[in-house]
């Protein structure tokens, strides 16, 4: 066998072997899920504040929450709970 | 409730977020702009949409990032929702997570619901499923609240 051979036979097949099985690990997570989050890692994304459809609630007390810039209704937080990870 | 100072809701440091940042329900976002896909958006605005409509209560989600300290900035974002609202506010980049109640919903969910709803979040976190952690909170706390 010559150089060339001998390379495409004990690097090149081990490596498209390798390479093949790689992906068919990694590659349909690395495809789908561009913008997976990981611990520890920053969050450079816009805050995003998600609130149901006002159709959607039932409010005892009328009155729909009123997140927009600048404006505050009367209520103060009273309890809850806190958490880090 | 934290020993934490109180802060000023208005103060710009603690921002009004823009108003095109607030959203009924997740759907209908620029694909990917806060961070989630469209399934991802798809499953929390169920979540939400469900909780809310099961419970009676105002959930509603918050994600992106806390000012120190934490515990204020979430606070001071629950003084614009109304006494029936819920509010979890979740910064992936601080690594912190606040569930805040109001003078109704605090009622409905004591502080102990609301802890294990937020531990049940952080085993979700920690491994990195952010969507799949605020889905579990959700169910969590609706169904501590129960039904109207």
């Amino acid at each position: 066998m010559s150089i060339v051979q001998t390379v495409l036979v004990f690097v090149g097949i081990p490596g498209a072997i390798i390479g093949l099985i790689a992906f068919a690990v990694y590659g349909k997570s690395m495809l789908r899920q561009p913008n997976r989050y990981r611990p520890g890692r920053p969050w450079p994304y816009e805050a995003a504040w998600f609130v149901p459809h006002p159709d959607a609630v039932v409010h005892s007390e009328g009155g729909h929450p009123q997140v927009e810039a600048g404006t505050t209704t009367k209520t103060t937080a009273i309890g809850g709970a806190s958490g880090e990870w | 409730m934290s020993g934490e100072s109180r802060i000023d809701p208005n103060h710009p440091d603690y921002g009004p977020v823009d108003p095109h940042h607030v959203q009924y329900g997740p759907i209908g976002h620029d694909l990917g702009a806060n961070g989630f896909t469209a399934r991802q958006l798809a499953r929390l605005d169920e979540a939400l949409t469900l909780s809310s409509r099961e419970s009676g209560l105002t959930f509603s989600l918050y994600v992106g990032e806390l000012k120190a300290p934490t515990r204020a900035h979430a606070e001071a974002l629950f003084e614009r929702l109304t006494d029936d609202s819920v509010l979890i506010a979740v910064a992936p980049g601080e690594r912190a997570l606040h569930i805040v109640t109001g003078p109704g919903s605090s009622r409905r969910l004591p502080n102990r619901a609301c802890a294990l709803a937020a531990l049940a979040m952080r085993a979700a976190f920690t491994s990195g499923d952010l969507t799949g952690g605020l889905v579990t909170g959700l169910r969590m706390l609706s169904d501590s609240a129960g039904r109207i």
